[in-house]
């Protein structure tokens, strides 16, 4: 197979046509260079653009070296993009030059959030983090200083970057965070430290707690993308569906089918339900599990004013407002386990866990 | 939202209204139907309604209690209400969750829920 077969002349000298012609090649090229990277067909659209914008100054029959060196540049700056991605990825600081005079403003003001979020930081802790990322020190190196490990010095750079991440996020926005409960959820967010956030229990404060629930915004997403979690936030009507929606797409990926499908939407229903009706806002959770065995847990949360008498709640026929009175019981019905919490004046969270009945 | 396509269609056949429910309805829009259904129970002098709720993937306790209002209306109207096409899944977390259609009478789909309708007309037991 010869790499560039000579083509027919263009009958109608299109010039477009005439540079689509390029595409075959410059797939081949882009795949053995990238392989199946999601990019690749990005990488040849942009390529034929260039080619396009240029064409009028390419000279004839140079139209297939430009393409190919064109390829060859948009690769290579891909690459070169993504290196430095990764290699700024877990910095507080995007290293790129601000340009305009407002850029250079807010410049100036996450400068001083950060000299404030390390002033706040213990002194040990400041002295490592600048080493090795204003100095470049190498952790082995300063492991060896202090009698440590590298794996060590990492993990504690881990835990400083974390907590630097909350005194940035808080002094940036000037804020003291109002209850003492505030700082060890805001460090279990920064650090996507997932056992640490059902610990200090999360999830609640944030629907309590204003400031942190804000603030909580630019420190999430850190931590890989987690596709077996989904939160949706209860407010109004339209959230009940899309709660029992969102649970059921879960879990029939998750493997579960038909009426237990039917059973656990309808369990999410009546709780979201509940949320509307008496607290208005809150959230349902759906995590699947694996452990002790496949299944899923809904956890609905909210701030309301609390059940007063819980045996009562739980009983068929109970209902304070013209219902049925079946939400709970009912629910509870629906589910392989149910527990409900509730605090009069902070809220209620009922969690509710469904196995996966694998049948033979 | 009502520029988007019909959440329910209500037709006309004869003196029967056929209301078919085409996707999930929230709970103001389920209140929503009631009130169109027995707007116009009246309008045409319905005398039988059959609700075809087949694309209800959950009929949870606010949509049974929605429904069988709405049949004691019709009744009160003068109408006779079928409730068609409950998914056997539906079905199972319905009685799962303690619900019933109470008095309302069902049928399978809507050839068994108009045979219905008609069963009650030939017998004269429409009215009490």
């Amino acid at each position: 197979m010869t790499p560039a077969p000579a083509r027919e002349e263009p009958e109608d000298a299109d010039g477009a046509a005439h540079v689509a012609d390029l595409m075959p090649m410059l797939r081949r090229i882009v795949a053995a260079r990238v392989g199946q990277h999601p990019a690749a067909e990005d990488i040849v659209q942009e390529t034929l653009l260039r080619v396009l914008t240029a064409e009028d100054r390419i000279e004839p029959g140079m139209l297939e070296p430009y393409a190919i060196t064109t390829v060859r540049n948009v690769i290579a700056t891909m690459w070169r993009k993504q290196d430095r991605d990764a290699r700024n990825q877990h910095r507080v600081h995007d290293p790129s030059e601000p340009e305009d005079a407002e850029e250079l403003v807010v410049a100036s003001e996450e400068q001083s959030a950060i000299s404030v979020a390390l002033s706040r930081l213990a002194d040990r802790e400041r002295q490592i983090l600048l080493a090795h990322e204003v100095s470049g020190r190498a952790t082995q190196s300063l492991a060896d200083e202090t009698g440590s490990t590298a794996g060590a010095v990492a993990a504690q750079l881990k835990r400083t970057r974390a907590r630097m991440r909350v005194e940035y996020v808080l002094a940036l926005e000037g804020v003291e965070p109002p209850t003492d409960r505030c700082r060890p959820v805001l460090l279990a967010l920064s650090s996507a430290d997932r056992r640490r956030q059902r610990e200090v229990d999360a999830p609640r404060h944030l629907l309590e707690c204003e400031v942190c629930a804000r603030l909580s915004e630019p420190l999430m997403g850190r931590g890989p993308v987690r596709t077996d979690e989904i939160h949706v936030p209860i407010g109004a009507d339209p959230d009940i569906v899309a709660a029992r929606q969102a649970a059921r797409e879960l879990a029939s990926r998750a493997g579960f089918t038909g009426t237990d499908l039917t059973m656990l939407a309808t369990a999410v229903s009546e709780v979201a339900r509940n949320i509307v009706r008496f607290a208005s806002s809150g959230e349902v959770s759906i995590e699947l599990l694996d452990r002790p065995r496949a299944g899923i847990r809904v956890v609905a949360r909210d701030t309301g004013p609390g059940i007063g008498d819980l045996d009562r709640a739980l009983e068929d026929g109970f209902s304070t407002y013209n219902g049925l009175g079946l939400g709970l019981p009912g629910s509870r019905r629906l589910m392989d386990e149910f527990d409900i919490t509730s605090e009069p004046g902070q809220g209620t969270t009922v969690s509710m866990t469904k196995w996966i009945d694998r049948k033979g | 939202m009502n520029s988007g396509p019909a959440l329910v269609s209500i037709l006309r056949q004869g003196d029967t209204l056929v209301a078919s429910v085409h996707t999930a309805l929230d709970d103001s829009e389920m209140v929503r139907f009631q009130n169109d259904l027995v707007r116009q129970i009246g309008e045409y002098r319905a005398r039988g309604v059959i609700i075809d709720v087949a694309a209800l993937d959950v009929i949870d306790s606010f949509a049974s209690r929605t429904l069988q209002t709405i049949a004691d209306i019709a009744r009160l109207r003068g109408a006779v209400t079928v409730i068609v096409g409950i998914q056997p899944e539906v079905a199972f977390a319905m009685v799962r969750l303690g619900m019933g259609m109470g008095e309302v009478a069902t049928a399978l789909d809507l050839e068994e829920g108009m045979a219905h309708l008609a069963g009650l007309r030939g017998s004269g037991a429409r009215r009490e």
